[in-house]
């Protein structure tokens, strides 16, 4: 909402200067976005009159004018092409400066001559003086304008002014005006609310019709309250200049005094206001001018004052004559009852629409209107009487004319103001405030919401505990519904920067999920920790990606922006490629990421715990934490030790294993797929016992080439909520060994196919006495050895805890497991 | 030749040999030559006892001193010689750079919240948590949004594809679902901390992206106040931008909080974007109708809410320009963090 700072000073006093203006409305509520000074512009810029026009005798694009500027004629050459002699057109003289556009310098205007002919200054199009217009031609004026006029004071602002922009929250409607915004500044300084007197009101008449108009209201729940007048001899013209600098002042473009003044009685009381030419409205049977608000027919269509054709449905509500409709209801009038340059009788329409129906019909047609943004927020049904003489005092005085008859008005069951009880001491308690009664009924009678049941107390009576009182609300206060909404009122007035701050007390916090967040932050730092960086990627992506890992079952999106982020992910993987792309692209090669988000996964598909609640048709939402590598190991050393070696499966799972034993999940097993997945080349299932936890691998290379990676990429992807459930973080103690170990080591010959897991299978069965620790130390193919086998080398640690060992006790306990890997593993030892 | 004569020529010949020794091998060989079993030095040792009872004492005096300085020497010479060897055969040049071992980062918004939660918790606030995937209840109606607000568009709200007939799902648009969630199925008092993502439909660009991150804070006990509100406001944004960081509230509307506001911040950080005050988070009193939706009793209890954007906290914070740069996942982006 805009409104300048001389329009408030009709209705309101106050001595603030502009910003102080915008702090105190701030503070109110009203956050002022922008402000804008007028006045003491287009210095050097006045109003011409163009005498002749003629070709420049040097150049076919340009002519040369003799211009008027009301003291003398100057020669001046133009480059527009939309003017004649005749026209009036402002006229910036030699030393004067056009408006600075943003970013540039200001340009002086000089006398200068333009392909040899002298141009004694220059004539403006709307973009050089900085107006709203196009840059195509000059700004022709008004033809009334007084040639020799300051510019300035033709476009009314010789006073200066300021343009205040605010932004008025939806539960104010009655805000989005200029009376409503003064009568909070009259609210806080106690200054006097000055309405205009309203000369003939003559709305007794609460009949539907008068000897001049008829109204028949069919749907009083869409339209409660309808009223309308008939002037009869007004004259269409441009409107004066006080009215149209007004409506300029603030971004409304001035069409004629009729409309101007609708406009114009909106901006001042926030009541939507509807002209129409009454005489292109057809007779009902009293062959009178008849109103009739019905809803529309399902497919009716409609041509609204923009001219584009609409439409209908019969939820919507129309303003209609006896034989077609003539208003969208509280949204725009339309193309066949507009104003024009003939209209004689006037119209006017001043009525209260239902802010629901408003609302739908405007979504429904995506058409939006000053009108439709009032109504739909919620006018007010007890201004549509007076705002209506207020706007017929203004079209007499601007258009001429006299009111035909008095108001005629349908108004069935007329709105009871609402009441509403309130406690002082509940304002206190909240506000965390001592105010006395007295001072919360003041500050709420300055805002005229007033108590209504006071019973006088006895003079003698005892002090005893404050009765509730009860608060009359007017009808143009919305908002306000229940006692916490004149709490709020008071708080306002008082000024919460007033309320002192209290020091932080009172319960302790208790969530279950508090501890879950920092078992989660433990795992963010240990991966972080393990030299991965954290990454946070869209939950948004698209159905294509998802597939890669999910297959066809994926949570999609009913409204997506664009098919790059239509269903919702259901791994974190697809999100991670795109980050590897990304940092590939800008030539970051080597990248180690990790991310702890949430997937989302279609109820049927779900496992594990999710985060969701169960049940329904909700998608489950479960946590995972996932990993990609790719590039090189190490940074790059100058030693050049390294230098080329890549990230591989073994990184990723000495990442994994890792990061599982010091977040407290053990017994994790991998299990290698015999085929590859749609995403995976090579891969394992990582399962916890019998349950599947993920998986780890290289990603396909056809994908890889999708997405420009070069290195074999590796990802893993865990179910987090199940490490959070499964995780065992307490720690014992245990004795550090102080006896000494005993090692002996094996180096043995296998078949390809025997897996470490089938080495230590062996071990584990063969429980060999006190043995303490297995370390796989190598694994060797080569030339001198038969086909299809491997070596293995092991080192096993004997150690008592009790005793020292003797060289006999281990050998005998070694010799017998060696003989398990010969009989199980067809192993040869090597010697 | 006497004994006692032959002892200072052979030690003298002895030292300068042990003393040339360029490394430890060529000493052990020295120190053989002399002082071994077949050495030179110990021959001469040797001698003693064929020398005349009554010079024994003399010359055994003489030698033991010799062999002791013999040693003293070949010890000395040993370290000596073991420095030299265990320098480095050039001077290190310790402006190299090291053998990195390096540390991941935690992304920008992972810090900034845990920076945000931990001030919260050092006034006693729980964290608590809630599916991102709500229905139209915990997001709009529980919150008192009415049924025809503009936020609940398919223009603002993400909803999710369902089959006919089935409560719409939705993406919700900010965490105060939790809000109702929490308190369903607490009794009062509650006092917790939100953080998670939230989703709005709007195109990316450097202020927007569809996913971003809320943080929110509700407090529900016996006679709490606006005061409370602003303490409590006050001391987390003071630790979180800074001790001279400065508040100001300034009445707004929310559906779900009344009476309702916006919080300004003033800083050097918003000095530095030219602005004295700067948006930065809306709170209110908690509604009595939302009190009322989740069975509290709004005359027993009263409460407060307050939430704010991590990413603009964290923009202003790092001075970041633009969002698009948190989901990007640039190492050089995340590695200054």
């Amino acid at each position: 909402m805009k409104v300048t700072l001389n329009w408030l000073k009709q209705y309101v006093e106050f001595d603030w200067t502009p910003e102080q203006l915008a702090e105190r409305l701030t503070m109110l509520g009203l956050e002022v976005e922008g402000l804008q000074k007028l006045g003491g512009e287009f210095q050097g810029v006045v109003v011409a009159q163009v005498i002749t026009r003629d070709k420049h005798p040097n150049a076919d694009k340009l002519s040369l004018c003799r211009v008027q500027d009301g003291k003398g004629e100057r020669q001046i050459v133009c480059g527009a092409h939309n003017f004649k002699a005749g026209d009036k057109v402002p006229l910036i003289l030699p030393g004067a400066t056009l408006p600075a556009k943003p970013g540039e310098a200001p340009v002086t205007i000089k006398v200068g001559k333009i392909r040899g002919c002298e141009s004694q200054g220059m004539l403006c199009s709307p973009q050089e003086l900085g107006l709203e217009g196009g840059k195509e031609g000059l700004l022709i004026l008004r033809e009334d304008a007084q040639v020799g006029q300051a510019f300035a004071e033709y476009l009314g602002r010789g006073e200066s002014d300021v343009v205040l922009d605010l932004e008025i929250t939806p539960n104010r409607p009655d805000l989005n005006s200029v009376i409503g915004i003064a009568r909070e500044i009259a609210a806080v300084t106690g200054n006097r609310l000055k309405m205009p007197e309203v000369g003939d009101q003559r709305s007794e008449v609460r009949g539907q019709r008068s000897d001049t108009v008829l109204v028949r209201l069919e749907e009083p729940e869409l339209c409660p309250r309808y009223t309308a007048r008939l002037i009869r001899g007004v004259k269409i013209a441009p409107s004066p200049a006080w009215l149209a600098t007004m409506l300029e002042k603030i971004g409304v473009r001035s069409i004629n005094n009729v409309v101007d003044v609708t406009n114009y009685v909106m901006l001042e009381t926030g009541q939507p206001l509807h002209a129409f030419d009454c005489q292109l409205l057809a007779r009902g049977n009293h062959g009178l001018p008849t109103v009739v608000v019905r809803r529309a027919a399902e497919g009716e269509k409609f041509i609204t004052l923009d001219g584009q054709e609409r439409t209908l449905t019969s939820r919507m509500l129309l303003i209609a004559d006896e034989s077609k409709a003539v208003a969208l209801a509280g949204v725009m009038g339309g193309h066949n009852s507009e104003i024009n340059l003939n209209t004689g009788e006037v119209l006017l329409e001043s009525a209260y629409f239902n802010p629901q129906n408003v609302r739908a019909t405007s979504k429904k047609l995506d058409l939006r209107s000053e009108s439709s943004y009032r109504f739909e927020r919620g006018a007010d049904i007890g201004l549509c009487a007076w705002a209506s003489s207020r706007a017929v005092d203004l079209i007499c005085q601007t258009a001429g004319g006299a009111p035909a008859g008095p108001l005629v008005e349908a108004y069935p069951s007329p709105a009871q103001p609402k009441q509403i009880p309130l406690r002082h001491t509940k304002v206190n308690e909240l506000l965390g405030l001592e105010l006395s009664p007295e001072q919360i009924e003041a500050y709420l009678a300055q805002l005229e919401l007033k108590v209504v049941n006071r019973k006088p107390r006895p003079v003698e009576a005892a002090p005893g505990p404050i009765e509730p009182v009860t608060i009359r609300i007017p009808t143009f206060r919305v908002d306000l519904k229940r006692e916490i909404d004149l709490v709020e009122e008071v708080a306002r007035l008082y000024g919460v920067e007033r309320i002192p701050a209290s020091a932080p007390r009172g319960a302790l916090g208790l969530n279950d999920f508090d501890a879950v967040h920092d078992q989660i932050a433990e795992a963010r730092a240990l991966l972080a920790g393990l030299g991965l960086d954290e990454a946070q990627g869209q939950t948004l992506i698209s159905e294509a990606a998802a597939q890669l890992v999910a297959g066809a079952e994926v949570v999609a999106l009913a409204n997506p922006l664009s098919s790059d982020m239509n269903v919702l992910r259901p791994s974190l993987l697809p999100g991670l490629l795109d980050a590897l792309r990304h940092n590939l692209n800008h030539k970051n090669y080597d990248v180690a990421l990790f991310e702890l988000g949430r997937v989302f996964l279609p109820p049927a598909a779900g496992q594990g715990t999710g985060a969701g609640p169960a049940g329904g048709a909700r998608p489950l939402e479960e946590r995972r934490v996932a990993i990609a590598l790719t590039g090189r190991r190490h940074p790059l050393f100058w030693t050049g030790e390294e230098r080329e070696a890549r990230f591989d499966i073994y990184d990723l799972k000495g990442l994994l294993e890792e990061f599982l034993e010091r977040f407290g999940v053990r017994g994790v097993t991998y299990n290698r797929r015999s085929e590859g997945t749609p995403l995976l080349l090579e891969s394992a299932l990582v399962q916890l016992g019998r349950l599947p936890l993920g998986s780890l691998g290289q990603l396909q290379p056809s994908i890889a080439r999708r997405y420009d990676l070069r290195d074999a990429v590796l990802l893993a992807e865990l179910n987090l909520d199940i490490l959070l459930a499964r995780r065992n973080s307490a720690k014992t103690f245990r004795a550090v060994p102080v006896l000494p170990p005993i090692r002996r080591d094996v180096a043995m010959l296998v078949p390809e196919a025997t897996t470490h897991e089938a080495v230590l299978q062996v071990v584990r069965q063969a429980k060999p006495a006190n043995l303490e620790s297995v370390e796989l130390f190598d694994i060797f193919r080569g030339k001198n050895m038969p086909a299809g086998q491997k070596s293995m080398a092991y080192a096993f640690t004997y150690r008592s805890a009790e005793r020292t060992l003797t060289d006999a006790e281990a050998t005998s306990a070694h010799e017998k497991l060696v003989e398990q890997f010969k009989q199980k593993l067809q192993a040869t030892v090597r010697e | 030749m006497s004994l006692l004569d032959e002892i200072e020529p052979l030690k003298a010949a002895a030292l300068a040999e042990l003393r040339a020794a360029p490394d430890i091998a060529a000493l052990e060989q020295a120190k053989g030559q002399w002082l071994g079993a077949h050495g030179k030095f110990t021959a001469l040792l040797k001698q003693l006892s064929a020398l005349p009872k009554e010079d024994k004492p003399a010359a055994g005096k003489a030698l033991n001193a010799a062999k002791l300085e013999l040693e003293a020497a070949l010890s000395q010479c040993r370290a000596d010689v073991e420095l030299k060897a265990a320098l480095p055969q050039e001077p290190t040049d310790f402006t190299l750079p090291g053998r990195r071992r390096v540390l991941g980062s935690l992304h920008p918004l992972t810090q900034v919240t845990e920076d945000i939660v931990r001030s919260f918790r050092k006034l006693g606030f729980a964290v608590a948590d809630g599916p991102e995937v709500e229905d139209e209840y915990h997001c709009f109606d529980a919150l008192n949004t009415p049924a025809d607000h503009p936020a609940r568009d398919t223009q603002d709200t993400f909803y999710l594809r369902s089959p006919g007939g089935a409560a719409p799902l939705l993406l919700r648009t900010h965490t105060s679902s939790v809000q109702i969630r929490v308190m369903e199925k607490q009794r009062p008092p509650v006092r917790i901390l939100v953080p998670g993502r939230v989703y709005r439909r709007d195109n990316a660009d450097a202020t927007h992206n569809p996913a971003f991150h809320q943080v929110e804070g509700l407090y529900v006990d016996h006679d709490v106040t606006v005061g409370d509100l602003k303490g409590t406001v006050e001391f987390v944004f003071k630790e979180l931008m800074g001790p001279e960081t400065r508040i100001r509230f300034r009445p707004h509307y929310f559906s779900y909080t009344e009476p309702s506001f916006e919080i300004d911040f003033s800083s050097s950080l918003t000095r530095k974007m030219g602005k004295e005050w700067l948006e930065i988070a809306g709170c209110g009193m908690v509604h009595p109708q939302v009190f009322e939706n989740v069975g509290y009793d709004p005359e027993a209890w009263t409460g407060w809410a307050f939430g704010f954007g991590i990413e603009r906290i964290a923009m202003i914070r790092y001075g970041i320009n633009d969002i698009r740069l948190f989901y990007e996942n640039d190492i050089r982006f995340l590695g200054q963090f």
